[in-house]
């Protein structure tokens, strides 16, 4: 605590007590995500063949293990975390390059690293990190500086690095959530939109030579993506059945647990990725769109929040990881409804799997964090004082 | 605040709402695709989905059973016990298969058959191992059941064919399918059946979609693998009708038996009713054997056996009739104006037309014959002599009134129809006209006319009937089978010079068929014999001193024949008879037949008495 005594600036006149910080909690938005986590409970519930095992009962003590997470991280103090950003990144960083070199394999793709008491994605962790230090790193610009090139090379950086070991991984879908947030902040820093159009014309320019850099496994998505008619029994299984799936659930759905498709394994996978075909099989469009409802809802509050806090960081935090958010729910809802290859990007809160879940907890505790603390003045360099 | 914080928080404000109106767009999108794929595509996908999910079984209805005229079975169903194996439960299939054969060998078209089998099968699915497991079988597997990872016993359904041997060539048999049937019929469902088996030969071919019924239609629920989840639908199958003959089964049983090893066959008929009591073709086989996949070694001795047991002979063997057609010539002559009962011809032992001699069989002749004694001695010169007056159109006329040269109708598959020549015929098949020598072949049942037995038994049996030309049938009916029969037409007095003819044949010393008059009092038969060349006796041989028919190579011989019916007051069974390579009809085939008579008219009294006392 000699940090606050020393620098004797931190907290001035902006000292939340518990109580304060309970009341300025965002309740409804917390209810909103709950919301989500138990329709996602009801259809791992529904997956599983009526059962809570094999899916849902874990799924629902890692939601109580992430709520846990969300409190706390919307306690502490925001300044923290502007603090620790960039060391945040460079851990995550270091993870992403140790996951090269000592990661597990799962699923064709070196994913996972085994800490000895914990096992982490430390893509996952990224996606908050790259958040945090492109927020920390815009705090303190001016519209200027942010419009020269000079000025953008670092933040580009922050973004090439874990986006080129992540797609060494190699992890598509991840690498493309990297980009499209990092590319969205630049975008709301205010970089000129003629940039955006210049890398875009480039990019697309570029998209031959990208190919030739594609796994085999991948260009075989991206193929059947476009085709999947084309091999009903191989690559093309999954989005075939999933649009099956998601098509013969009709208007109102086939009922909740008489999906035939999941119930009989039609679709490999339900319980992760393929999640919403559940739903749409089983409430049909007006399932569906409730809980796609519910998603903008969400994105709207996290934008809201973000408008509403008075920091550039908290605001770009906020807005950064509600466009995570936001992306996750683009991507998979593309991928399953056949508009986008299938790139392996969970349904956010819904889909089983442990470590979405956290990560997107923890995101959503610093949306909350910045929430409360939407009153602080941060400095230019973090501290109290104003320039 | 500052302008430059001012400034762009200006920025961001307008670019977040650049932004929500650009995720608004992508929302909108996904609810589009939603509505799309959901509402205007919903219905195709629901199809899909149903396709997935539903799977159409058939169960195969049980087979009817095939009953003799006694109400025994000849055909029936019963509960086998095979073994199977089922992949999924095996740890290494290859070696439990290996470890089968050291036990209960497999011949090497079997383990194909499995291989093949197990290949193209899903692993949750039985295989057939083998079929019809004894008992001693059964616990050799029960022993040695944990080296048997993956062989199951199951009970399954097959035909078992009580009568064994002796009603094959009328019951037939069913088979399991083979490649051609595979081929000839891909999309038959009840082929992907296991035990689903189809008649082969006689009745159980014939009558195949009645004995069949109809399958059990069963919907289940399948997941992806297949397997079966939940049953949505059952419809149970319709069993197959059972099929009541005309046959007896005791007489089946003597007729094979009083065939020993000669090669032939026998129909035995009720004269009023022209029901089959009994058809016989010699040698025959086990049906039993064709209901399992049969061995080769099997089969090698059926099909290569000169005396074609796999053939039905009494409906597609051919022969010339022979003497027994002189019948034919008798009703055919007293229908015209050239011939009375009475009308004498001197038999000197020849006839020559033209510059060709027709010998008699008897050399010597036999003096002056008239009708009755012609059929007696069996003379041929009378009928050279008489078919010259009659003309070749009357005798076809009445061959074809009586059955030749057209099916009789019997309810078996493959019968032949055989061959009436006539005018017409010759002129349209060999392009020549018809000639009197011709005519005169004909006259005693030669040249180009064939007829198999079971068409002289329709003869026979008309003739004996004398008022109705009753059809041949081997079904019991319900309805009196004399209600919806055509009248024969033939005078009653032209039929009693026949009855007098075949009479003295059988019980007149110098009868051809003297030897095989009944043993007992009280009832006699009457019949007439036939001898057909199957090659003529060469003049070499002939000066080498080979003259009798026992002497020369069996498939040389004579084909030997005997209608007959009895009793000849009042005729009430007929048979024929058909000894291939018999040497004489005399000497083979009235024996038989003779026997056969017997055998019938004393199960008759027996069962009569029988049920006076079941009355009383």
């Amino acid at each position: 605590m000699s940090f606050f005594k020393d620098r004797n600036c931190y907290l001035k006149n902006y000292n939340l007590s518990l109580m304060d910080k309970i009341r300025l909690f965002s309740w409804p938005f917390l209810a909103l995500i709950c919301l989500v986590v138990f329709i996602g409970l009801m259809l791992l519930y529904s997956a599983g063949n009526g059962n809570w095992d094999p899916w849902a009962s874990k799924q629902f003590l890692r939601f109580l293990m992430s709520l846990g997470i969300l409190f706390f991280i919307s306690l502490t103090n925001l300044r923290l975390w502007m603090k620790y950003a960039y060391v945040i990144y460079a851990m995550a960083l270091i993870l992403l390059v140790g996951v090269e070199f000592f990661g597990h394999v799962g699923m064709g793709a070196q994913r996972w690293l085994n800490l000895g008491f914990v096992k982490v994605q430390p893509s996952e962790v990224m996606k908050i990190a790259l958040v945090l230090a492109l927020a920390r790193y815009f705090h303190g610009a001016s519209l200027d500086e942010v419009r020269s090139i000079r000025f953008m090379i670092p933040p580009l950086m922050l973004m090439g690095m874990p986006v080129a070991l992540i797609l060494l991984q190699p992890d598509l879908g991840t690498a493309l959530m990297l980009v499209f947030a990092s590319v969205a902040l630049f975008f709301l820093v205010g970089v000129q939109i003629w940039k955006f159009v210049v890398v875009g014309v480039g990019g697309l320019i570029s998209i031959p030579v990208l190919w030739m850099c594609l796994h085999d496994y991948q260009k075989q998505r991206v193929l059947t993506f476009l085709n999947p008619e084309s091999d009903p029994r191989g690559a093309g299984y999954h989005i075939m059945q999933s649009k099956i799936t998601l098509g013969s659930g009709g208007v109102f759905g086939k009922g909740f647990m008489e999906g035939t498709q999941s119930r009989l394994n039609f679709l490999p996978e339900k319980q992760t990725d393929f999640i919403f075909t559940v739903l749409s099989e089983e409430f049909g469009l007006v399932g569906s769109l409730f809980l796609l409802f519910l998603y903008g809802v969400i994105i709207a509050y996290g934008f809201i929040i973000g408008l509403r806090c008075n920091n550039f960081f908290g605001k770009l935090l906020a807005f950064g990881l509600t466009i995570n958010f936001a992306l996750y729910v683009f991507i998979n809802m593309g991928m399953v409804m056949g508009l986008m290859p299938v790139v392996g990007v969970p349904l956010p809160l819904v889909s089983y799997g442990g470590t979405a879940m956290l990560t997107l907890f923890f995101g959503f505790g610093l949306i909350e964090c910045v929430n409360i603390n939407r009153e602080m003045v941060i400095g230019r360099r973090g501290s109290i004082d104003d320039e | 605040m500052t302008v430059w914080r001012f400034e762009r928080t200006h920025v961001l404000i307008k670019r977040v709402i650049f932004l929500s109106c650009f995720f608004f767009v992508l929302f909108c999108i996904l609810a589009g695709r939603l509505f799309y794929l959901q509402v205007l595509q919903g219905e195709k996908y629901l199809l899909l989905a149903e396709k997935n999910r539903l799977s159409v079984r058939l169960t195969l209805a049980p087979r009817g059973y095939i009953y003799d005229r006694n109400g025994v079975k000849l055909a029936e169903n019963k509960k086998t016990f095979q073994a199977v194996l089922i992949k999924e439960q095996a740890k290494d299939y290859k070696k439990t298969l290996k470890r089968f054969n050291d036990l209960l060998p497999l011949d090497e078209d079997e383990n194909k058959r499995i291989e093949r089998d197990i290949s193209r099968k899903r692993a949750f699915m039985p295989v057939r191992i083998k079929d019809n497991l004894t008992f001693e079988e059964m616990s050799l597997l029960q022993l040695n059941a944990p080296d048997l990872d993956g062989i199951v016993i199951e009970e399954g359904i097959n035909r078992y064919y009580g009568a064994g041997d002796s009603s094959t060539h009328v019951v037939g048999y069913v088979s399991l399918l083979n490649d051609k049937d595979l081929e000839g019929d891909k999309e038959n469902p009840l082929f992907d059946l296991p035990g689903y088996r189809i008649g082969r030969l006689g009745i159980e071919q014939a009558f195949e979609e009645k004995l069949q019924g109809k399958p059990g239609i069963r919907k289940t629920e399948v997941n992806v693998y297949g397997r079966s989840v939940r049953v949505l639908e059952d419809t149970p199958p319709v069993p197959g009708e059972d099929v009541h003959l005309t046959i007896d089964s005791r007489l089946q049983k003597y007729g094979l038996e009083i065939f020993g090893k000669e090669s032939g066959s026998l129909i035995l008929t009720d004269v009023r009713t022209g029901e089959i009591l009994s058809l016989v073709s010699a040698p025959s086989f086990d049906p039993n054997l064709f209901t399992v996949p049969l061995s080769v070694k099997n089969w090698k001795k059926l099909s290569e056996n000169p005396k074609t047991p796999l053939q039905n002979k009494a409906i597609a063997g051919l022969y010339s009739p022979g003497s027994t057609f002189k019948i034919i010539l008798t009703l055919a002559g007293l229908g015209g104006k050239d011939m009375t009962a009475n009308t004498r011809v001197k038999c000197t032992g020849r006839t020559k037309l033209g510059n060709q001699l027709f010998h008699c069989w008897k050399r010597a002749g036999h003096g002056p014959v008239n009708a009755v004694e012609a059929l007696k001695h069996s003379c041929d010169v009378f009928y050279y002599e008489k078919s010259q007056d009659i003309g070749v159109d009357k005798i076809v006329d009445m061959a074809n009134k009586l059955g030749f040269g057209r099916l009789t109708g019997i309810e078996l598959a493959g019968e032949k129809k055989g061959l009436l020549p006539s005018r017409e015929w010759k002129e349209a098949v060999k392009g020549d006209g018809w000639r009197m020598g011709d005519t005169l072949n004909l006259s005693i049942g030669q040249g180009f006319l064939n007829a198999t037995p079971v068409q002289l038994a329709k003869m026979i049996t008309v003739v004996a009937n004398g008022v109705n030309d009753v059809p041949l049938t081997l079904i019991k009916k319900e309805t009196k089978a004399t209600d919806n029969v055509s009248l024969l037409g033939i005078p009653k007095s032209h039929l009693n010079v026949v009855y007098k003819g075949m009479n003295a044949v059988v019980n007149e010393k110098e009868g051809t068929a003297y030897g095989s008059r009944f043993t007992y009092k009280g009832q006699k038969m009457a019949g007439k014999t036939a001898s057909t060349q199957v090659r003529r006796i060469s003049l070499k041989e002939r000066q080498e001193g080979i003259k009798s028919q026992d002497e020369l190579p069996w498939k040389y011989r004579d084909h030997a024949m005997f209608v007959a019916f009895a009793p000849v007051n009042k005729p009430r069974y007929a048979v024929a008879v058909v000894v291939e390579h018999g040497g004489g009809g005399a000497k083979t085939a009235a024996p038989i037949a003779s026997k056969m008579l017997q055998e019938v008219l004393r199960l008759e009294y027996d069962d009569a008495q029988k049920k006076k006392e079941t009355k009383k």
